[in-house]
């Protein structure tokens, strides 16, 4: 084994120890359930907390923080024009914005109010005075302000958060695997849900959770959007299992309605 | 009953790095970076055409070709083009940094076959790179070739790789050289054009005449086809193909080669002969 | 070397024994008809009838992730430990198709340069095979391959003789684990004869068309109009690869602790199938259409292998059939090859 007599130096761009990087949650349109998966992460959080310094978090902690911050994580989608306005403010004093939980990497289920005309889902929720209450196509995180990482899930899958986590700590590009659900689920050996006779929306979506539903007994959501080049072999899926394809899009609508605004250039950003 | 997972260490491990300290680095072009790196093990002992695995430090590899002749000795060079994550980690380097790497890897140039010969060599934009390497061979053993010419091609004048050394080669009195820019700056008195449209103006002598080929997959097919043209046998014309070779050992298939053969590119390869990869659809 | 003969009540005891020893894998029942190995600890939780695991027994051999090398960088520099690590592992019940599986892979990781990690291992894995004396169901094509029929590769070897099992000892290991068990009688040994000759008229050519042809097919199938039809029907899910017992691409990654000092390499099973996996940096993709990932695929199983190890990479077991989310069909596949080159 050989020892170098130099150390090893650190990219320029990583964040630079000892001063510990200054970290903020923030949430905008959501369950606020993701921010939970961090309080979930036992032991690690120990480990993450001795790594940075937290300054704002709601599910945890009060207090506010008036500099610019390291590394914020939004969660939540984004429904109105002040929360628009609100996300600009805390990206313009972030270096480094992890967009994080489904609603917030891809509109998530808060996009299903993208699928009814604006003023009837308004009129629906706030009544005949709905025009007093701001509201606007729900939009994703990216499709709004620049994002740097992306933490899919509806909730996180906590191995990712820390994976996310450090390759911002050193300055490094995280990709989110681009391979569909069924390459880590097969790998787990689970009993492909088709053959139970359940549409699975595993063929479509973006892997990186360890097929986490699928090993606990659920079908896949969606909930990581889908693969950068789907396949437009569904109608062969459907085809084998006699299932109806109306039944896969309108699965896959539950938390990537929002995908359109990517898609209809002049929507979105 | 479930036995204990041992863990056992491999002395002999394919995967164990050799130590490796930049010595000097400059940046090229904006997109280009020059790395010379000495190893603490002694020569990294390769031959014109070869790669090596390069590991940073819990980013991971990649492969990249030495740029250096092995007549050169201490230490070895590359050039790193800013394309994929960890090239661009790579650009952060500089002198003092340490780094991983494994190999030499892969066939080398058929500089034994060439030898006697004459010599045509064809680069465009950073396939200089891995061609310097038999380049600068050529040139410390110039007896033992026959004639040489040297052709280059780069996007505009500014992307000139190397142009010290270039203006040396272009110097020479017993090589011939002409280069190319897709597109000029007001500086640029050269030529401007496609690399395919230097070839028809070498004098050759086709039957005892190996053309090396170097550069990205979009400028094979034309090279070649001019060369043909001009008689070049196929078995004379030499490429050094790209793949994303992450092994290095012919294992783990993603540089292999769509052809009847399924050549992997880290083993088999990077130096093909013409003749050798013609029926692959995509070189 | 010797045939011993093992009674199907003794069975329990067996398993019992062996698993005194070292970790006992075996097929288990996952529901639907599907199985995968997993431990085991009694004969009664082994699926003794069961169709091709979900995945291989190569997941044994080259684990889904392996560690490879540990290290750490830090102001004293830079340290590492190439690693392998492995489990004293007794896998019960290969059929011969995962059988000849595992012989491609012994193949494939001892060319030069070896693989340590993989042949290391092998050696602490102990294989007990299981004849099929039937067809485990219609996508199999194992006749047209020759891996209906044991061809080595394991210590201990099982053929069904209705109340016992004939077994076949095949290494020294194998003979310690038969010790007390009776040697088989010439009328167990007729017995035998008389199940492979039945097996004769089960086990026909699957597809139609001779495995010599194949190679002569392949070579004028690389502009093929058929990868049209299967590139257009992929899915890109990787599964069938991840489900290929001859399959062996892998990728390497690596990961730090939050220290971000302390890490290790990591090899994982990779697929062919991705978009990403012939992509270079700059983003050129050799391999960028479905129709020749899949092309890709063919090639690898029934023409490269031939001229580099004399053998297809095929073992007929028909997982990547039966897993396809979208019907692409090894059987139809070379049929409609053959029909295209007559």
């Amino acid at each position: 084994m050989k020892t170098a007599k130099k150390p090893v130096k650190t990219p320029a761009k990583a964040v630079k120890a000892p001063a510990k990087p200054k970290v903020a949650f923030f949430d905008f349109a959501c369950c606020e359930g993701c921010q939970l998966q961090i309080t979930n992460l036992g032991e690690t959080l120990l480990d993450i907390l001795g790594a940075v310094d937290v300054v704002e978090f709601r599910e945890a902690i009060s207090e506010k923080w008036d500099k610019d911050y390291d590394v914020v994580f939004i969660e939540g989608s984004i429904g109105d024009h002040h929360a628009e306005e609100r996300l600009k403010k805390i990206r313009a004093r972030a270096r480094v914005l992890i967009a994080y939980g489904s609603c917030a990497t891809i509109g998530g289920v808060n996009g299903m109010k993208n699928s009814f005309p604006l003023d009837e889902i308004r009129a629906s929720v706030y009544g005949k005075d709905y025009k007093l209450f701001d509201s606007t196509p729900t939009k994703a995180v990216h499709q709004v302000v620049k994002v740097d990482y992306f933490i899919n899930g509806c909730p996180v899958y906590a191995p990712e958060i820390l994976e996310v986590i450090k390759h911002a700590l050193r300055g490094l590009p995280y990709t989110v695997p681009d391979n569909p659900v069924c390459a880590e689920c097969k790998l787990n050996e689970n009993v492909c849900m088709y053959e139970r006779g359940l549409a699975c929306l595993g063929p479509w979506t973006r892997a990186g959770c360890n097929s986490w539903c699928v090993n606990n007994g659920n079908i896949c959501y969606g909930c990581r959007g889908s693969v950068s080049n789907p396949s437009k072999a569904a109608q062969d899926v459907i085809s084998k299992y006699n299932l109806k394809p109306e039944l896969i899009t309108g699965k896959f609508d539950m938390y990537n309605k929002c995908k359109e605004n990517d898609e209809k250039p002049g929507r979105g950003k | 009953m479930t036995t204990q997972l041992v863990r056992e260490e491999i002395r002999n491990s394919n995967w164990k790095l050799r130590t490796g300290r930049i010595i000097a680095a400059r940046q090229m072009t904006p997109a280009e970076k020059w790395f010379d790196i000495a190893l603490d093990d002694g020569e990294l002992d390769h031959e014109p055409g070869q790669f090596v695995q390069v590991e940073l430090f819990g980013v991971g590899e990649a492969p990249i070709s030495v740029c250096s002749s092995p007549t050169r000795k201490g230490s070895f060079e590359l050039t790193v083009r800013a394309a994929g994550r960890l090239t661009r980690h790579m650009h952060a380097l500089g002198k003092g940094d340490v780094i991983g790497i494994r190999g030499p890897f892969g066939r080398p140039f058929p500089v034994k076959k060439m030898s006697g010969n004459d010599l045509l060599f064809v680069a465009g934009g950073l396939g200089i790179a891995p061609l310097r390497s038999l380049i600068n061979y050529v040139m410390d053993n110039r007896r033992e070739f026959g004639k040489v010419d040297i052709l280059l091609g780069c996007r505009t004048p500014k992307d000139m790789l190397f142009g010290d050394e270039v203006a040396r080669w272009q110097k020479r009195l017993d090589v011939g050289f002409n280069c190319t820019v897709d597109r000029t700056d007001p500086d640029w008195k050269g030529n401007v054009g496609l690399i395919t449209t230097l070839i028809p103006g070498v004098t050759i002598n086709p039957e005892r005449t190996f053309s090396v080929v170097v550069g990205p997959p979009i400028m094979y097919k034309f090279v070649i086809a001019e060369l043909l043209k001009k008689g070049v046998p196929e078995k004379q014309i030499v490429l050094s193909l790209e793949r994303h070779m992450k092994c290095g050992m012919g294992k783990c298939g993603h540089c292999q080669i769509d052809h009847p053969r399924n050549y992997y590119c880290c083993k088999d390869g990077p130096t093909f002969t013409y003749d050798e990869v013609k029926d692959s659809p995509k070189l | 070397m010797n045939q011993h003969i093992l009674k199907k009540e003794e069975l329990d005891a067996f398993i019992k024994k062996l698993s005194k020893r070292m970790k006992v894998v075996a097929p288990v029942a996952k529901g639907h008809d599907n199985f995968a190995f997993a431990e085991v600890s009694s004969a009664e939780e082994i699926a003794l009838k069961y169709i091709p695991t979900i995945l291989p027994p190569k997941k044994y051999f080259m684990p889904v992730r392996e560690k490879v090398l540990e290290f750490s960088a830090d102001a004293r520099g830079f340290t590492q430990k190439p690693v392998v690590e492995y489990e004293e592992t007794a896998i019960f019940g290969v059929h011969t198709c995962d059988l000849a599986g595992i012989s491609c892979l012994n193949m494939v990781f001892s060319e030069r340069p070896r693989d340590y990690n993989y042949l290391i291992r092998k050696d602490h894995l102990f294989i007990i095979g299981l004849e099929c004396l039937t067809y485990c169901d219609g996508h199999a094509s194992c006749a047209l391959v020759n891996a209906h029929n044991p061809n080595g590769g394991y210590d201990l070897f099982f053929t069904d003789l209705g109340d016992r099992w004939i077994i076949h000892v095949n290494t020294q290991k194998g003979e310690a684990l038969v010790e007390g068990l009776p040697r088989a009688s010439t009328a167990d040994l007729a017995a035998l004869d008389k199940a492979r000759a039945a097996k004769r008229e089960v086990f026909r050519n699957e597809i139609g068309v001779e495995a010599k042809k194949l190679p002569e097919i392949f070579s004028k199938a690389m502009k093929s109009k058929v990868w049209h039809g299967v590139g257009g029907r992929c899915v890109s899910c990787g599964n069938c690869t991840n489900v290929c017992p001859t399959c062996y691409c892998f990728d390497m990654t690596d990961s730090v602790g939050l220290d971000l000092r302390t890490g290790e390499r990591t090899r994982t099973w990779d697929s062919c199938q991705f978009e990403t996996f012939a992509k270079v940096a700059g983003n050129e993709n050799f391999r960028e259409e479905r129709s020749e990932r899949q092309r890709h695929r063919y090639f690898r199983k029934f023409s490269f292998p031939l001229d580099k190890f004399n053998r297809f990479f095929c073992t007929g077991c028909g997982r990547c059939t039966r897993t396809c989310m979208s019907k692409i069909n090894l059987k139809d596949t070379l049929k409609e090859l053959a029909a295209e080159h007559n």
